[in-house]
């Protein structure tokens, strides 16, 4: 692109006196650039830019964190050594909600339990599992998988999530947020 | 040449310099980590999927950027040694060969993240059927079609950019993908939100409330790590065809090394926010640097 080789050219000229920094001409050339009686600050397109650009990438964030919030009633605080309840509920498909039981460590920080998830897959796709777990049992001709979640990852949720072959699943958990961000980094239903 | 100089007062703004030592480390660092990820792709079979191959498709753009960055400083320092002169034909096709990697490049990031939103989108709301939306023979054949049209554009692109007709759509193809990539997401988080809200309401369930951030900071992540390191050069792009002699414009010019260092940062951030966070290929990686051969 000559805009790509001028903008070597050019700024590479300031760069270094000898100006063999240049290594293509070809269009246009650049005048002369005065700098005379600038009324703003010369960085300021620089400036403007990049503040620009963080207002934006904070207020989508914003709206985002907007977005997201579940609005469930309050509850209290679950102490780390009860149990928690991990509950997918496959709502067209099954008609009653899989209950699922996931033990967190008690010493873990909130975001960086290791969680346990039931997946349902095929018969075929639990081949392809690594690790495997008991999950509960449902009809006989599902599988549950249970994939554990490292610590800090919710990966693994999505991991385990995008193997459901049916389209309206959610899980939800108690304290780390799983349904959100689980949907961001799916990875396909391994079902074949 | 000599009369630019002289009229460049002290108030000129001095090309920012990034270090050559700076420069390379971070271009090798994001070429070793995405070859890195194609090759766990290709070595573990059970990382044959649709997704992976998005994924690596995501990673080849990324080298390809830092591929580009490296060989530009490389003739450039050739050029400066003497070896390769200034004006030859030669130099110019060469030239010419390797803009149109960076935006081939360039393109190939924005419609790999696109094509990752998709697979993520299919996957949520057609999971039922996503094996027959998204075999892999058709997921090879999108990554096929994808990569000979930024093909074509880049070349198109590269040959004929002094005229503003290709400039203009380049800039706009960018925050048009982004915005598309943003409304597939938000669509899945609605989801989500809408089926956390069902299950919030079961009797049965003990959801803690909290505010998911999450998946907000997650996508924040993504968008915004892409938007930092690419947005600033598609504006210097644009800034040079429509206002060079402009004093505020040739400012902003002036940091364009830096931001060619921001575009081959995202190559290295780019695996941490998304193939890393794969366990199988995490494991994969385990099994090739730790496993005795």
């Amino acid at each position: 692109m000559s805009a790509l080789r001028l903008i070597s050219n050019r700024t590479s000229q300031q760069a270094l006196s000898d100006s063999d920094y240049t290594w293509d001409y070809e269009y246009y050339e650049y005048g002369p650039v005065s700098f005379e009686g600038l009324k703003a600050h010369k960085y300021s397109i620089v400036i403007g830019f990049w503040v620009g650009l963080a207002v934006f990438v904070i207020f989508m964030f914003f709206v985002l964190t907007l977005l997201t919030k579940t609005g469930a009633p309050h509850q209290d605080n679950a102490e780390l050594s009860e149990k928690r309840f991990h509950m997918n509920s496959f709502v067209a498909e099954f008609g009653r909600p899989l209950e699922s039981e996931r033990v967190f460590s008690h010493h873990m920080a909130e975001e960086s339990q290791s969680l346990f998830h039931f997946c349902i897959n095929e018969v075929d796709h639990m081949n392809k599992i690594k690790e495997t777990q008991k999950g509960p049992s449902l009809e006989s001709n599902t599988h549950f998988q249970e994939v554990p979640k490292s610590s800090g990852m919710f990966e693994e949720d999505l991991h385990c999530l995008t193997k459901f072959n049916i389209p309206n699943f959610v899980n939800t958990e108690q304290n780390s947020s799983l349904g959100e961000d689980d949907l961001l980094i799916s990875e396909p239903p391994i079902i074949l | 040449e000599n009369i630019s100089d002289f009229s460049l007062n002290i108030t000129d703004c001095t090309q920012v310099v990034v270090p050559e030592e700076v420069f390379f480390t971070v271009a090798a660092a994001g070429i070793l980590e995405n070859l890195l990820i194609l090759i766990a792709v290709v070595r573990n079979k059970n990382l044959h999927l649709p997704m992976y191959f998005f994924i690596c498709s995501l990673a080849i753009s990324d080298m390809l950027g830092s591929l580009y960055k490296t060989l530009e400083n490389i003739f450039i320092i050739l050029c400066k040694m003497g070896y390769l002169t200034r004006h030859g034909d030669f130099e110019k096709k060469l030239d010419d060969a390797m803009d149109s990697m960076f935006i081939l490049s360039l393109l190939g990031s924005i419609f790999s993240l696109l094509a990752i939103a998709a697979d993520r989108y299919i996957t949520i709301f057609y999971a039922l059927r996503y094996h027959n939306i998204m075999t892999l023979r058709r997921a090879l054949v999108i990554l096929a079609i994808i990569w000979a049209f930024c093909a074509g554009s880049s070349i198109a692109i590269a040959l004929f950019s002094y005229e503003a007709a290709t400039i203009i759509p380049f800039t706009i193809l960018f925050p048009l993908m982004m915005f598309f990539i943003l409304c597939l997401y938000v669509h899945m988080f609605l989801l989500a939100r809408s089926h956390a809200r069902k299950i919030a309401s079961l009797p049965s369930s003990t959801v803690h409330h909290r505010t998911n951030m999450k998946g907000a900071i997650t996508l924040t992540i993504f968008l915004g790590v892409f938007l930092c390191c690419w947005a600033p050069f598609v504006l210097h792009i644009l800034l040079a065809r429509f206002c060079p002699h402009n004093p505020y414009c040739a400012c902003y010019m002036s940091i364009f090394h830096v931001n060619g260092t921001l575009i081959m940062c995202n190559a290295i951030i780019n695996p941490m926010i998304f193939a890393f966070r794969s366990p199988e290929l995490r494991s994969t990686f385990k099994k090739m640097f730790y496993c005795p051969r």
